[in-house]
């Protein structure tokens, strides 16, 4: 009854300051602008207050509870970044193994808790140095991988225990990229378990957004499940599959489509692994998702929160979880997106305050772009700043004292809330669909992803996206000089180097675990085992990647893009 | 009747970011043009090849991959061999200030950094093939 009558109280005094304070001013100068709006079309009110709450139910226990505990909307541990701040990650790799391990040992060094490899295309599409596809690519926006040798080269000193994790992206191979863990390890004399691997490892948003992409969808899918799969019977401490919702976003879905579709592509590899047997609470805690906002600071935030949210009701309520871990999802971040070519080192700024955002949403695992990666592969010095702006974010200012600092506030919780609704009515567009292959093979998010890409393209042309430097406040400035090269002889000496590996292995050991490779693929049997077999051997990704190419075929993405449509 | 111009927009290489090259092709398709999208991992023979079946005016690469000082060259030079120069070409993605120089030199008539206006695009592709 009391609160009935401080609602009434309180709208009243509302609609009595929108007449007597607001009408005046506004009729004196109208707002910037007649709508506040954001990437993902939610408009942002004047001001929030406790009535915007009432309208949604707010229900404290019920959307925010506790942190540790379920719906984890306040962060998946009970003492969050007053335990341990958050992973400081790295995305680093150029050129070749060697000039590559010097750069590793330098972010050491600085204090990097985790180095996430960058390997070249070649590599990222299952080609070796010498293949003719790779040529011009070798060693170019990462490091070239062809063998466990490189690894070893790579790693040469860096013992896998001494970083908190370790990781390659591996999108289209994950059982190679996982081997390569495993035997890398194994050289350096330690056991899965003495170390964590966390991979990307999710192949669907490959054929939507960022393209790397070398099999079928279907075997595909087999590929990286049967990674999820091995770890959980054997590495369940480690990191198999990240869901992806940053290069979608990226693309141009717009945040809260990309975290549905990311999680609609979770929930077919989730399904795919129950048809085969496996419990859900013994794969479910062994996804994490790279989340992704770059327009809205606080979307950026409440994002992170509300994912949380809708995830832990879908382990619990659609797909039976009981484990709390199934629940809790944790979340990684790339702080980048506003960043500009003209006047870079302004980068630091915008990438700092992504950073922020992510945090405030209580990230698990963060990196940071270097200001200068919209001209190339980062300099040392670049690299170096990305890391220290995460350290300062962690250990000065008292950012981190408190846990989800900005619980409770009228607007982020309403933003959490209409952003947990968008996710789910997304998600629930594309089950009606028939789930994340038919989406895909239907057209259905690259339409979302094209839609918004020339919806953004033409607020950037109007100047309604501003980009200081750029579309607002220009001089003349000059677009600046890459200062990173990657040295062009480089290719000749990586194939040397892989003829040289070529030469030294046991000839006998390639064919026989190359046949065995073969055999799995053929039936249904987890691929992991063998792959692991044929990369002791020092047979090549590439070599693999052939036998299996030669039984699954390859990828031919549809074309339908014609002056009329998108 | 006018005809209306002809546009190959290409990714070579196996750079899988497209949605630079997604967003130009609609912009000079939204200008009127007729824009042919190759997708994606095409080689500088395959882009010259449907460059000349197809009997565009223009071609337009999209590269972030750092590549370009393999790929564009072959280009040109494959141009030349199939007497096909009368095929503008240009370029946009992540290329630095001193490629696009020398770029321009070998016969590149444009190349477009980051940021730049789609308008600006338009414009210069309807000039360029006017002029000529």
């Amino acid at each position: 009854m009391g609160d009935e009558k401080k609602k009434v109280d309180l709208e009243d005094i509302r609609k009595d300051w929108e007449e007597k304070c607001l009408r005046p001013v506004l009729e004196a100068a109208s707002e910037r602008r007649g709508q506040f709006s954001t990437d993902i079309g939610v408009n942002i009110e004047r001001i929030y207050t406790p009535l915007d709450l009432q309208a949604l139910n707010f229900d404290y226990q019920e959307d925010l509870g506790f942190p540790g505990q379920y719906p984890f909307t306040r962060g998946i541990t009970p003492t969050m970044y007053r335990g341990e701040p958050w992973l400081t990650r790295a995305y680093s790799g150029f050129g070749e193994p060697q000039a590559c391990n010097e750069r590793y040992k330098k972010l050491i060094e600085w204090g990097v808790d985790e180095i996430v490899m960058a390997v070249d295309l070649p590599t990222q599409v299952g080609y070796d140095s010498d293949h003719l596809m790779a040529r011009g690519e070798v060693g170019k926006v990462g490091v070239a991988i062809d063998s466990l040798r490189d690894m070893e080269v790579l790693f040469d000193d860096i013992p896998l225990d001494k970083l908190k994790r370790v990781s390659i992206l591996g999108n289209s191979f994950g059982p190679v990229a996982l081997a390569l863990f495993i035997a890398l390890g194994e050289k350096q004399g330690l056991k899965p378990s003495d170390f964590v691997v966390d991979l990307q490892n999710d192949i669907l948003k490959e054929y939507v957004a960022r393209g790397t992409y070398i099999f079928p969808i279907r075997p595909s899918v087999r590929v990286t499940t049967d990674v999820i799969g091995y770890c959980a019977k054997h590495i369940p401490h480690w990191y198999p599959c990240t869901l992806c919702t940053n290069h979608i976003n990226a693309a141009g879905a717009g945040s809260t489509k990309a975290t549905a579709f990311a999680i609609a592509n979770g929930v077919c590899y989730i399904n795919h692994l129950l048809e085969k047997g496996y419990d859900i609470d013994e794969i479910a805690p062994l996804f994490t998702m790279f989340m992704d906002e770059r327009s809205d600071f606080f979307v950026g935030i409440c994002n992170l929160r509300a994912t949380r949210r809708v995830w832990a009701k879908m382990m619990k309520d659609r797909l039976k979880a009981r484990d709390p871990r199934s629940m809790a999802l944790k979340l990684t971040a790339y702080s980048h997106g506003g960043e500009t070519l003209l006047e870079p080192t302004n980068n630091i700024v915008r990438i700092t305050l992504a950073a922020l955002a992510y945090v405030l949403g209580g990230v698990q695992f963060l990196y940071n772009a270097s200001y200068d990666e919209v001209l190339g592969t980062p300099t040392e010095e670049a690299a170096k700043i990305a890391l220290r702006t995460q350290q300062i974010l962690a250990h000065e200012l008292g950012i981190t004292s408190t846990i989800d600092p900005l619980g409770g506030s009228y607007y982020i919780e309403s933003l959490t809330t209409h952003i947990e609704k968008q996710i789910l009515d997304e998600f629930m567009k594309v089950e009606e669909i028939g789930g994340a292959i038919a989406a895909i093979e239907k057209g259905y998010y690259l339409s979302a992803i094209t839609e918004g890409a020339n919806r953004r393209q033409k607020e950037f042309d109007k100047g309604e996206r501003v980009s200081i430097g750029v579309n607002k406040y220009r001089v003349e400035s000059k677009i600046p000089f890459g200062a990173f090269r990657i040295d062009p002889a480089l290719e000749q000496r990586q194939i040397e180097r892989l003829n040289q590996v070529k030469k030294e292995r046991d000839r006998k050991a390639v064919i026989e675990t190359l046949e065995y490779v073969r055999e799995v693929a053929k039936g249904d049997g987890n691929l992991v085992p063998a792959v692991l077999e044929a990369v002791r051997a020092y047979v090549t990704l590439g070599e693999i990647c052939d036998v299996l190419r030669e039984l699954f075929g390859e990828y031919q993405a549809r074309e339908y893009f014609s002056s009329k449509g998108r | 009747m006018k005809r209306k111009l002809r546009v190959l927009i290409g990714k070579v290489g196996l750079d899988g970011h497209e949605v630079g090259a997604r967003v130009v092709a609609k912009a000079l398709a939204d200008a009127g043009m007729e824009v042919i999208y190759t997708g994606l991992r095409q080689t500088p023979e395959m882009i010259v090849k449907a460059a000349i079946e197809e009997g565009v005016d223009l071609i337009g690469i999209s590269i972030l991959s750092g590549s370009h000082m393999t790929f564009f060259p072959e280009i040109i030079k494959l141009l030349d061999h199939h007497k096909a120069n009368d095929i503008h070409f240009i370029a946009g993605g992540i290329i630095p200030a001193e490629d696009i120089q020398a770029l321009k030199e070998m016969g590149v008539k444009e190349i477009f950094p980051p940021e730049t206006p789609t308008s600006d695009i338009v414009d210069f592709v309807k000039n360029l093939v006017v002029k000529n």
